[in-house]
């Protein structure tokens, strides 16, 4: 087995890597760059722990093979903030206590990332579907769907003011 | 993960060739059904995995000049579910497609896995089998074009060899007087119970009696097929709630002659009945 080269884009910093063609991109996230926001959980697309945005689509990064993301950029939660300051979602989560063990909120911050990113005004069977590849074993999710409804209405804020 | 050869094709001519070259190999898309298998590292594991995911020839959904719909079977769950071309022509594909998974799952797998993987739950595939669908198989021996109802054989079984690579996927758009649709029972694939699901397409003539109707169960018959014995049944007749049900009970029974009783069929017999019947009804009466 030879290794391969992967040129990619990881938060915004271009990487260039040597993985094993059997390793994983969460493997890579974990092991290899100590990316350790994004969770190992099944390992086989069940629980969303390992959500990561590769092209601005949430993907599991345990059912992905590393040198795949050659030339893809990839966003983790730990790429979410910007300039020192969390993401919206990031706060909403927080306010509205929707992370407690907060093993399943790096995945559940990326998939309603990748939701609220193509639908800015989601409704709540919309936000439903976009975290059912989510699994929580503490919320009940109710918190969960109230923080990314209250985060759409923080960035709708944010971009009219920026306008 | 047990080692293997990894290797990037960076043409359809070149995935060809290794997979020749490399065999046992296995192609890899979107890797949803594959690197569940990989990890479980049992059965016939490949020596090679040909990584086709770069080969941009291989996606997108276009009406071509013989107006065929063609389909690269590169396409994501997600790019079905929202293609507006499928919303016309085979609205219950992209219905179909909306159910797979999760949004995760949508965005990675694509529609030529799930036919290759040919899962008796393989959620495109009914919809596909009433659209009359063909599919072209490539290798280093050249090509060949087969229709779908004659491409499986058995669960996770199908008629291409190992070294050939699902280039296209083609079918005729519905005429514009017919309403497909598709039902799935449950939502999440951990339910494993049953996956239960109805593919159907009705057209009526300006009579307002039923003139096209189709109808593929999917996790219903060992391999599958169109239920010809409803479908018969509906033709020429008037819609009505007490027709839909009775072709309900007539794809059962088929069902049943075909598989036998197991402990799950008592379920599957009522379930099957329903879904049939609400598949019929979504699509309308004229
Ligand atoms: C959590 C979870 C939920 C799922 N839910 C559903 C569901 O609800 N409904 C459903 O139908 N499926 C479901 N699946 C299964 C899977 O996502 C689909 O079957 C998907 O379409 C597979 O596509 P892929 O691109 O990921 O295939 P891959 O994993 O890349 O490949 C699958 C197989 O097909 C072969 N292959 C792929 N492309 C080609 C090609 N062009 N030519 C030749 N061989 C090829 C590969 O060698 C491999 O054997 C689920 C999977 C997971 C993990
Ligand atoms: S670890 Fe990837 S989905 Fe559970
Ligand atoms: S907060 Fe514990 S799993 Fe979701």
């Amino acid at each position: 087995m030879t290794r391969v080269t992967v040129k990619t884009t990881i938060n915004h910093r271009k990487y260039e890597l040597a993985p094993d063609p059997n390793q994983t991109l969460l493997d890579i996230l974990r092991e290899e760059l100590g990316l350790t926001g994004t969770k190992r959980g099944c390992e086989i697309g069940q629980c969303g722990a390992c959500t990561v945005l590769i092209d601005g689509r949430a993907a599991n990064s345990c059912l992905v093979l590393a040198p795949q993301i050659d030339g893809k950029e990839i966003l983790t939660v730990e790429g979410l903030a910007s300039d020192g300051r969390l993401h919206p979602l990031q706060e909403s989560f927080m306010d509205h206590d929707a992370v407690h063990c907060g093993f399943c909120t790096p995945g559940m911050l990326m998939s309603a990332k990748d939701l609220l990113d193509h639908a800015p005004h989601p409704s709540e069977e919309e936000i439903r579907v976009g975290i059912s590849g989510n699994l929580c074993r503490c919320t009940g999710y109710v918190q969960i769907v109230d923080a990314i409804h209250d985060a759409a209405e923080r960035l709708g804020k944010k971009e009219r003011i920026e306008n | 993960m047990k080692p293997f050869d990894y290797i990037q094709a960076p043409s359809i001519t070149d995935a060809c060739i290794a997979a020749a070259e490399h065999s046992p190999a296995k192609f890899l898309a979107g890797g949803t059904d594959l690197l569940i298998e990989l990890r479980r590292g049992n059965g016939n594991y490949p020596r090679s995995v040909v990584d086709i995911s770069f080969l941009h020839e291989l996606r997108g959904i276009e009406a071509t000049p013989d107006g065929l719909i063609r389909i690269g079977p590169l396409t994501t769950h997600s790019e079905l579910s929202s293609s507006a071309l499928l919303r016309k022509n085979a609205s219950f594909l992209s219905s179909a497609a909306s159910t797979i998974g999760s949004p995760q799952i949508r965005n990675r797998g694509t529609v030529g896995g799930n036919v290759m993987n040919s899962a008796a739950c393989a959620d495109t595939v009914p919809p596909l089998i009433a659209l009359g669908a063909s599919v072209t198989l490539q290798s280093v021996e050249g090509r060949r074009t087969i229709t779908l109802s004659d491409f499986f054989i058995g669960p996770y079984k199908n008629i291409a060899r190992g070294d050939e690579l699902l280039t296209s996927i083609s079918f005729s758009p519905l005429p514009s007087v017919c309403r497909s649709s598709f039902v799935k029972l449950g939502r999440r694939n951990a339910l494993s119970i049953s996956r239960l699901s109805v593919a159907a397409v009705l057209g009526y003539d300006r009579d307002g009696r039923i003139a096209d109707a189709r109808i593929v169960p999917g996790s219903a018959f060992p391999v599958w097929r169109r239920a010809r014995e409803a479908e018969q049944m509906l033709l020429g007749e008037e819609p009505s709630d007490k027709l839909f049900t009775a072709a309900g009970k007539r794809v059962s029974e088929a069902m049943v002659s075909y598989t036998g009783r197991r402990w799950s069929t008592e379920y599957k017999e009522a379930v099957i009945t329903i879904l049939v019947r609400r598949a019929l009804e979504m699509c309308g009466r004229g």
